[in-house]
């Protein structure tokens, strides 16, 4: 094990929140922390809880019970539109993208509540710089990409923003194998050039190769947490997560 | 095929007479811009809400309503002062009831819709049909039911005349006003930041809040454009016709008919197919030879509604969704 991180590495902290759905209690007391500079990826099956997680971050889905801290401040009733004001961006489950805007109108809304309107130029260039494939296709409309361009602009209006987190909800999801490890290479660049990242992923092989430590949900709850190598190698995870027969 | 015969009847029409026809054609134009001051309201918020705001053609009849307290009641425009007087009274009201209809507006979605954004949309319909109904009375009981009208302020002289046919000021002044005000729309929606919010907001709510829009400051900005589009239409209609606290009713519904033949949603859809309806009862109740004649244009203009909800749902120029919306 690692030793415990200290208070000013930990940049986001959430303790024992509880989501619901109208009724349906979704996450029952979900806590996990990312420090500065690392890749964490929650895995877990579907309806776990993974996207609620990152909704209850955003603010889109505020949690009834426990709290969200970013960089030391309580985010749990921050609307959403301020969340991204503070540093949080994500790139959404199903993308959602702006289907009649352009690749680049799509870009350039990443960067809406951004003051400093001046680097823009600047931050296309680095996003055109990781997807050359959308610099060839900035004019064409973003309902009219393939899944795999989808994922490209939804990660790139995610840099946008100019994050100090980036939250990624399934970014590999649908896409052919050469697109998946691609998108993987570009999760790790993204990190490299400092900027930390929550992965949500169903590719838990992939997912637990990426980053350095990961959690794995089941049923709104946090079932294990390790380092992703502790992980790859845990009996349980093996089994359930990357298919490997009994 | 039918198609055809339409087009057959309008060309024996043309030839039989053209300068009815093109003065026809000029009274459709007229009217069809009054309806599509009201259709963008209809769009704009079905664009971002997905919700047929029905109290839309009742906003359109007060305003008109209010308008003839403004430039009749109080500024005390009438018929036999200037043009220029005219023109200013009617400018000045223009800008009043625009700014009180955009606040009518945005405190209608405020009360009525904005706590239901996540119900059932039937919860959400029957809420719109109700706040009809409440606008309307609230017309009824400030205006009772006598028709008002103010009519007869720009004078009925030429703008121009070619043969039999002439265009007057009093008409070409809603031209006059409107186009600049759908330029300005077009401008806002396009390049303000308000503008790219409301069209960020309409193709993906959460997208939109998870980037930073203030959802709720746009969808109230989307009704108060809306708002002030009706009340331009209101004081415009005043111009032209008689009203009365229930005229928005049907209107309201041309209106409708008009934002969906040209696609729900679509802006430039609202103002084409709302040209097309004015255009269509124009030639209908305008034309001599063989016009059904007006006591068929509510049929005619419910039966395009139909049609297309059936054959074309989309409208002339909405894309088909995947979301079907
Ligand atoms: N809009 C909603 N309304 C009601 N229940 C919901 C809604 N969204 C999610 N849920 C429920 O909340 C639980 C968690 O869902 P969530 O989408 O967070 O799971 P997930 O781990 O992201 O799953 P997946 O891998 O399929 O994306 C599920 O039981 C789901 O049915
Ligand atoms: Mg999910």
């Amino acid at each position: 094990m690692t030793t415990e991180p200290t208070r000013e590495d930990v940049i986001l902290e959430i303790d024992d929140i509880h989501t619901y759905y109208g009724a349906i209690h979704a996450l029952k007391g979900v806590s996990l922390n990312v420090r500065a500079g690392e890749i964490v990826t929650l895995i877990g099956a579907n309806g776990a809880g993974k996207t609620t997680t990152l909704r209850s971050i955003n603010g889109l889905n505020q949690p009834r019970d426990g709290r969200i801290r970013f960089q030391g401040r309580d985010i749990t009733s921050v609307p959403s539109h301020q969340v991204v004001k503070m540093g949080i961006a994500q790139s959404p489950e199903g993308r959602k993208l702006f289907p009649r805007m352009s690749v680049r109108e799509n870009l350039e809304m990443g960067a809406f509540q951004r003051s400093d309107r001046k680097n823009l130029r600047e931050d296309l260039d680095r996003v055109y710089t990781l997807f050359p494939r959308l610099s060839e296709r900035k004019n064409q409309k973003a309902g009219t990409l393939s899944g795999g361009e989808q994922q490209m602009v939804a990660i790139g209006r995610a840099l946008m923003a100019r994050p100090k987190l980036l939250l990624l909800d399934e970014p590999s999801m649908g896409l052919a194998p050469i697109f998946v490890e691609k998108i993987f290479e570009i999760v790790r660049e993204i990190n490299e050039q400092g900027t930390p990242i929550l992965l949500v992923e169903q590719n838990a092989l992939m997912a637990l190769e990426t980053a350095s430590r990961g959690y794995v949900m089941e049923t709104g709850r946090i079932a294990l947490a390790d380092e992703a190598k502790a992980l790859r190698q845990n009996e349980q995870v093996r089994k359930t997560y990357l298919g490997e027969g009994a | 095929m039918l198609v055809g015969l339409i087009v057959v009847w309008l060309l024996v029409n043309f030839f039989k007479d053209p300068s009815e026809f093109a003065a026809v054609f000029l009274i459709g134009l007229t009217n069809g811009t009054v309806y599509g001051l009201v259709a963008i309201g209809y769009t704009l918020v079905y664009g971002i809400l997905q919700l047929i705001n029905f109290a839309h053609g009742d906003v359109f009849a007060l305003s008109g309503l209010v308008s003839f307290t403004v430039l009749v009641d109080w500024l005390g425009v009438t018929p036999a002062d200037s043009t220029a007087v005219a023109v200013g009274g009617i400018l000045f009201t223009l800008v009043v009831v625009m700014a009180v209809f955009a606040t009518v507006n945005v405190t209608i979605e405020f009360v009525a819709y904005r706590r239901l954004r996540h119900a059932p949309r039937l919860a959400a319909l029957i809420t719109a049909i109700g706040m009809s109904f409440i606008v309307q009375n609230v017309g009824l009981a400030l205006y009772d039911v006598d028709f008002r009208s103010a009519s007869g302020l720009i004078p009925r002289t030429n703008v121009f005349e070619i043969g039999d046919v002439s265009y007057t000021w009093n008409k070409f002044m809603v031209i006059l006003i409107t186009v600049p005000v759908l330029v300005l729309l077009t401008w806002f929606v396009a390049s303000t930041r308000h503008g790219k919010a409301m069209r960020a907001t309409a193709q993906d709510r959460d997208a939109a809040a998870m980037l930073g829009i203030n959802v709720n400051r746009t969808i109230s900005v989307t009704f108060a454009l809306a708002g002030a589009l009706a009340a331009v239409g209101g004081v415009l209609f005043l111009t032209q016709f008689n009203m009365r606290y229930d005229t928005g009713f049907e209107l309201g519904l041309i209106a409708f008919t008009a934002a969906v033949l040209g696609g729900i949603g679509n802006l430039t859809g609202a103002v084409l197919g709302a040209t097309l309806i004015g255009l269509i009862q124009a030639f209908n109740e305008g034309l001599a030879w063989h016009a059904p004649g007006s006591d068929w244009t509510r049929s005619i203009v419910f039966g395009i509604l139909i049609a297309i909800l059936v054959f074309r749902p989309e409208g002339l120029l909405g894309e088909r969704t995947p979301e079907g919306a």
